[in-house]
């Protein structure tokens, strides 16, 4: 209310004018100074005070209109304090000559000046007020970068787990000891699944085949773990492949198929991936019949949350993910969202 | 050693891994004789319940019943030797407790070392340790992993299908006797609706505290979906939504949630 910046502009401001007028008066210059600085005071605590209170006002009356009327109440106030405080408790205004003519003089001056200082500290206001609101623009703004760079880095961590890793390489280590011809294969499909999942950084855009190509690595690394327990199909019309995909889009569908429906059940399941396209939309899903939700229960999402932030900060509205229950047991996720040619 | 060799369960989801955890087994343990072999949790049980094994082998993470579940079933039945792939928790309570462990890819000489303390135990013919209490820890350690997480979706049907909803794009949610009707926005700004059967003071208590504020007895809000709170008479105030035209209550025992906005 009484910041020191707005005490130093009262206190300027009526010094400069205490300055100004003492040559008018037969007074020494300091007390006409001191006059006018207890005058300036009391418009600013008048400013101060209405700034605040009462808490609510009437619609059709302006606040600033209030802090003005009270400055120009608070002046007379004010410069009879002045008079008060510098003639040691005797104003005596009537009495001793010139002194009326003074109180009037230092009023006046007080009443033009005032209000006017306190308008341009009002628009000053304003101005700080619409700057923060800038700031606070500018702040969400950078929030918004921070929140993509952030999703794209979990996007990356979330692809090396290392129980995924060391599982498969202990069924690689097994088919290489067994001296198994299988052993070349899988090991292709484990190098083709971290080539394409570790280069994603650099990368915002990849296409469709490149995408599905990575999905199928997966599920075949998947398939030589549980042989008995994952069946997949892929149901993809070849003229879509040179479509734009968000890397790793399909692949999280699938990799939280196979965690959270798959590999909970100990019958296992079949995963049918489908992409295809409607009224210029890429429409991918992803039906397993694994175990469904109600075991899986709140264990579900961090890879589907994570998805969906990167949905968003690449299509904003445009990109939708929903998830639906499949009877018997199972899930269906699907991701939709523009399709877009790369540029050759 | 001569009247009877020991006997082994494995207990591997992995057929690969099983076979090759066999295959080693014979080169660094001839004499043992694996009788069982389980693909899940369940098994491992049945498996045990019929053979009497000396050894269980057990994969921590297998579909179902899962390797520490089996082994609170075996207690100090058998010896237990645990195998995984890479869980920091459970290889830090094995590391601590006095339980047998392998880690996966199993590494020849650390088998080794484990058949020939395993052989020891046997042959001076020491009781298996009694391992209820820290299998017990490690059985929660593990469910708290997955059951910690605050809710990220809501099941729900609507229409014919059951849907997941996003916890975050609920906007509110208002108790109806034994229901609750969460209302939600679509990523492409459409409103939606639905009723669940779970009261609404159970879904409060899965919320995020930091995103959800109860605002009365009967309405949860998100507090990102607030537009602004306007206060009104008689200590009450009235909670406006971004994008939606209903109005919510907010009942004087929660009036203090917005006391410095």
């Amino acid at each position: 209310m009484l910041g020191w910046p707005r005490v130093r502009v009262a206190l300027l401001a009526s010094t400069v004018i205490g300055l100004i007028a003492s040559p008018s008066f037969v007074l020494p210059f300091y007390v006409v100074v001191s006059r006018a600085v207890v005058v300036g005071f009391a418009a600013l605590l008048a400013f101060g005070l209405f700034e605040r209170w009462p808490a609510r006002l009437p619609r059709w009356f302006a606040r600033w209109v209030l802090q003005v009327l009270a400055i120009v109440l608070a002046i007379p106030l004010g410069v009879y304090l002045a008079y008060w405080l510098t003639t040691g408790g005797h104003p005596q205004l009537g009495a001793v000559s010139g002194r009326w003519q003074g109180y009037i003089e230092l009023t006046v001056t007080g009443i033009l000046f005032a209000p006017w200082i306190a308008v341009g500290a009002l628009v000053r206001q304003r101005d700080t007020f619409a700057r923060e609101q800038e700031t606070a623009f500018a702040l969400e703004r950078s929030e918004l970068a921070r929140r993509a760079l952030d999703a794209r880095f979990r996007l990356l961590q979330a692809q090396v787990e290392p129980h995924f890793l060391f599982n498969t390489l202990a069924n690689v280590q097994a088919l290489v000891e067994a001296g198994a011809p299988q052993a070349a294969k899988v090991l292709k499909s484990l190098i083709a699944y971290l080539r394409a999942a570790l280069p994603q950084l650099h990368e915002t855009v990849t296409t469709l085949d490149q995408e599905l190509e990575l999905v199928r690595a997966y599920l075949e690394l998947m398939q030589m773990r549980m042989p008995d327990r994952l069946i997949f199909e892929m149901r993809v019309d070849a003229t879509l492949l040179k479509l734009q995909c968000p890397p790793m889009t399909v692949l999280t569908l699938v990799e939280n198929a196979v965690r959270h429906g798959i590999d909970p059940s100990e019958t296992g399941g079949t995963i049918v991936i489908e992409v295809r396209l409607e009224s210029s939309r890429c429409l991918a899903s992803v039906t397993d019949t694994g175990v469904g939700l109600n075991v899986t229960g709140r264990g579900l999402g961090t890879g589907l949350a994570s998805l969906r932030e990167r949905l968003q900060l690449a299509f904003g509205a445009e990109a939708q993910l929903a998830l639906s229950e499949v009877v018997p047991h199972g899930v269906r996720a699907e991701v939709s969202f523009p399709a877009r040619k790369t540029q050759p | 050693m001569t009247a009877q060799r020991p006997t082994a369960l494995i207990a591997e989801d992995e057929p690969l891994l099983r076979e090759s955890l066999e295959q080693q087994l014979s080169l660094v343990w001839p004499q043992l004789a694996v009788v069982a072999r389980a693909r899940n949790g369940r098994e491992a049980i049945e498996h045990f319940d019929a053979h009497h094994p000396d050894v269980c082998f057990l994969d921590v993470h297998m579909p179902g019943v899962t390797g520490i579940e089996a082994a609170r079933h075996i207690g100090h039945r058998a010896h237990l030797v645990f195998v995984t792939a890479y869980d920091q928790y459970a290889v830090q309570a094995f590391a601590q407790g006095v339980l047998d462990y392998l880690v996966k890819p199993v590494d020849a000489a650390r088998l080794a070392q484990t058949a020939a303390r395993l052989q020891e135990r046997l042959r001076t013919a020491m009781a298996a340790v009694n391992t209820e209490v820290l299998l017990q820890q490690l059985a929660m350690t593990l469910q708290r992993q997955t059951a910690s997480a605050p809710l990220r979706w809501i099941r729900a049907s609507v229409g014919q299908t059951v849907t997941l909803i996003p916890v975050l794009d609920i906007d509110f949610l208002r108790a109806e006797e034994k229901y609750t009707v969460v209302a939600w926005h679509e990523a492409g700004g459409t409103l939606r609706e639905a009723v669940i059967r779970m009261p609404l003071k159970e879904l409060a208590a899965q919320l995020d505290e930091t995103q959800f504020a109860q605002v009365h007895r009967s309405v949860i809000v998100n507090l990102n979906s607030i537009a602004r709170v306007v206060r009104g008479s008689n200590e009450t105030a009235d909670v406006h939504l971004k994008g939606r035209a209903e109005v919510l209550p907010v009942s004087r025992s929660y009036l203090h949630l917005f006391r410095q906005m």
